[in-house]
């Protein structure tokens, strides 16, 4: 087991994978000469040379749009969009192409490209440059989202992003690509999408998030088990579609209660979504009402200290996760 | 909108279990519709709306039991059932409001939003959902399967939701109290020897008795049950026998029925013996009242109330004012009751308010039997069959037609030498027929 941090297991992930593949290629603004804005792909310009790894222009339909043509024709892009929030720009090649292109040509035309987009606020980047998508892609059916919050399991969902024929939307979080963790050595094997991650066992309240939320989440059972006696179950869904529902409704049927972390705003969110999923298919397991820890309902604002009080902290959750358990502690 | 509760449909209704209902969801709703019906300990009513509007909601699925005063239905005015929140396309309306509304009402959220978006939801109208009991989903299923009335718990979730815990509770607490039946099955289900001991396990379904065949009581038999053995637990019982010469009673029904004319509804003996206790009842105020806590309950009205064997149970109609009322209306209304009876369709204020009873097995050749009293009355005359019998009159041997009556009297109201001359009247009416029609 080698310690990296998550921009080394991302970077080792394509590596890897375009060693193994000579049809996968990268592209993106700054990925070769500057070797990544946020950094994760240094050094696969040296490797793996101009024809592979490719910088474009500022113009973000064109990049995804020229992944899209590329996938169809047999080659295996790996789209890098600076940040989640240009992807808006490229929203038309995104859900009306690359999603929907293998429903409209019966399957004959496949798309298997990955889209990475780092995103996430916390940067005093304001209104435009913090913003977290999940639950937008979420909602596009053909679209894989993935969504990972450790480096090894960044690694593995990688890997299987890249190998899967689907167009698979990658979303990384900012925050996240300095943390280290452990990550197998050599050529890790694929991750498995659709497979949750159970972080920390507990009875009394599930607890899900996704991305620097499942990290919130964990902080937060440690402060439920250390000051209230409160044994949370911390889940990381790892992929929002396929989702693991089955993993998250077999803890809520054991615990009755359930809170759901996420960065993105409310209305809408990931967090809506699985309360109502929890709601038709466990409903006679709750105890309480689903409680969802959310991003602000506002645009993120500039002033740090607005900007943390738009997002969601271990001590919301420990809030949240205590309001289902009312009465019954 | 108003919510249907369950109806108080008896006096001695605790609760009531929904037969079927008659309308559907959506269905217009006018007062006096009847919209649902409902199995009582007495009887099966169809029950009228009061209220006129749509029927929005059925909260009671037919074979329901529930307590009086639960709600069953709603009903609303048809607009209001369009409007109802629940109907809206999306729910984006319904979220806890976000952070931001507050900030513009000029309020800036002192803590972080996110702790707003776990604090601010929760029934929003409790009080708009009247009764309604409420409990989180998994506390009801526990309710159901456990058999706990959530009405009698104290819920100590946020607004007093009973929450998973109290429904534990009450099944735990239930289990310590009623030892017999609770730990009685638990045993039966852990310890292999109880068990063995106890209760013959599935696969060994033939006894010592022959298999087994196990029937649940329908309501009105439950209230059998209960009422008699209350009666015989609290009521102490004596009982006074007497042979009473129908002779003249014989002759005069004879002489009754062939006046009769087509159609016409001939008193029976029973009939006679419901008319002497009538006028009897009214010279013994005692017997037509009732010991009721640590006191006597003295009626104005006869009401006699006539046991029928029907329904698989018994049930007692009552004829009203059976003193005032002469033989034939007697016999009238007797036959009235006892084939509503019959059909099911008689209702709970036909089977309520009796001050004595007659119970009558003559018709089986039983020649004298001892009733229960069905309490809180102060007696029961039980009445057997009429049987020529040679008897000494007047130093001669003759032959009569004597009947055995058994008169159950409630020590507490009804005492001996009271309850003596009381049946000594019936007698001396019985014997002298004549009297029945003053």
């Amino acid at each position: 087991m080698a310690e990296l941090r998550m921009r080394e297991a991302l970077r080792d992930a394509m590596a890897e994978e375009m060693r193994r593949d000579e049809s996968i290629f990268v592209m993106g603004e700054d990925v070769g000469v500057f070797q990544g804005a946020f950094k994760v792909t240094e050094g696969l310009l040296d490797e793996f040379g101009e024809r592979r790894v490719r910088d474009t222009p500022i113009s973000e339909n064109t990049i995804v749009g020229a992944g899209v043509g590329a996938a169809m024709n047999g080659l295996r892009p790996i789209v890098e969009l600076m940040t989640v929030n240009f992807s808006l720009l490229a929203l038309d090649q995104i859900v009306n192409h690359a999603a929907a292109i293998p429903y409209m040509f019966n399957g004959e035309a496949k798309v298997p490209m990955v889209i990475r987009m780092p995103g996430g606020g916390g940067h005093q980047l304001g209104p435009t440059h913090s913003h977290s998508f999940e639950a937008l892609y979420l909602q596009v059916p053909g679209l894989l989202v993935a969504c990972p919050s450790t480096p090894s399991d960044a690694k593995g969902l990688l890997k299987a992003a890249i190998r899967d024929d689907n167009p698979v939307v990658f979303i990384e979080h900012e925050s996240l690509y300095g943390i280290k963790g452990e990550v197998a050595d050599g050529e890790g094997e694929p991750l498995r999408f659709g497979q949750a991650a159970v972080r920390r066992e507990g009875e009394d309240v599930t607890v899900v998030g996704i991305l620097k939320m499942a990290q919130v989440a964990e902080e937060a059972a440690q402060v439920l088990a250390d000051e209230h006696d409160v044994k949370a179950e911390v889940i990381d869904p790892r992929t929002l579609r396929p989702l693991d529902l089955d993993t998250i409704l077999d803890s809520v049927r054991k615990t009755n209660r359930a809170v759901i972390v996420e960065e993105g705003w409310p209305h809408g969110g990931v967090g809506a979504n699985l309360s109502t999923l929890i709601t038709e298919q466990a409903f006679d397991h709750l105890d309480a009402p689903v409680q969802r820890v959310t991003g602000a309902d506002v645009h993120m604002p500039y002033s740090r200290r607005l900007e943390q009080a738009a997002i969601p902290h271990s001590e919301h959750v420990v809030k949240a996760a205590l309001a289902t358990l009312e009465g019954a502690i | 909108m108003a919510e249907i509760v369950m109806p108080r449909l008896s006096d001695s209704m605790e609760e009531g279990t929904i037969i079927s209902w008659m309308k559907s969801v959506g269905d217009e709703i006018a007062v006096g519709d009847e919209i649902v019906e409902i199995e009582t300990d007495k009887a099966n009513m169809a029950y009228e709306a009061d209220v006129a509007g749509t029927l929005t909601e059925i909260l009671a699925q037919e074979g329901e039991t529930l307590p009086i005063g639960s709600p069953i239905a709603v009903i609303g005015d048809p607009a209001e059932g369009q409007d109802a929140p629940s109907a809206g396309p999306v729910g984006a309306g319904d979220p806890p409001p976000p952070p931001v509304a507050k900030a513009s009402s000029g309020e800036v959220p002192p803590t972080p939003p996110p702790a707003g978006e776990s604090a601010a939801p929760d029934d929003e109208a409790p009080s708009q959902q009247g009764e309604r009991i409420k409990a989180s989903p998994v506390a009801r299923r526990l309710a159901e399967e456990n058999d706990v009335d959530l009405s009698a718990l104290a819920g100590s979730g946020p607004r007093g939701r009973i929450v998973k815990k109290d429904v534990k509770k009450a099944i735990k607490a239930a289990g310590e109290s009623t030892p017999t039946q609770q730990e009685g099955v638990d045993a039966a289900a852990a310890g292999p020897s109880l068990a063995e001991a106890a209760a013959p396990s599935a696969e060994a379904p033939e006894t010592a008795k022959g298999t087994v065949t196990v029937e649940e009581l329908s309501k009105l038999q439950q209230v059998v049950a209960r009422r008699m053995s209350e009666s015989k637990a609290t009521a102490p019982h004596f009982y006074l026998q007497a042979e009473i010469d129908m002779s003249a009673a014989v002759e005069g029904r004879g002489q009754l029925k062939q006046l009769a004319g087509e159609g016409d509804v001939v008193p029976s003996f029973n009939d006679m013996v419901v008319k002497a206790c009538a006028l009897a009842l009214k010279e013994f105020p005692r017997a037509n009242g009732s010991y009721k806590d640590g006191r006597f309950e003295l009626y104005s009205r006869v009401n006699v109330g006539v046991a029928v064997a029907a329904q698989d149970a018994l049930v007692v109609p009552t004829v009203f004012d059976a003193d005032k009322k002469g033989l034939r209306q007697i016999a009238t209304e007797t036959r009235e009751l006892a084939s509503r009876v019959r059909e099911g369709s008689i209702t709970p204020p036909e089977l309520s308010g009796g001050t004595f009873t007659v119970s009558n097995l003559g018709m089986y050749g039983v020649s004298n039997f001892s009733a229960v009293i069905n309490t809180p009355q102060a007696g029961i005359l039980a009445v057997g069959a009429i049987t020529e019998t040679p008897v000494v009159r007047n130093g001669e041997i003759t032959t009569a037609h004597l009947m055995g009556v058994t008169l159950a009297c409630d020590h507490r109201i009804l005492y001996g030498a009271d309850g003596a001359q009381f049946l000594a009247r019936i007698k001396a009416l019985l014997e002298e027929p004549i009297s029945l029609a003053l």
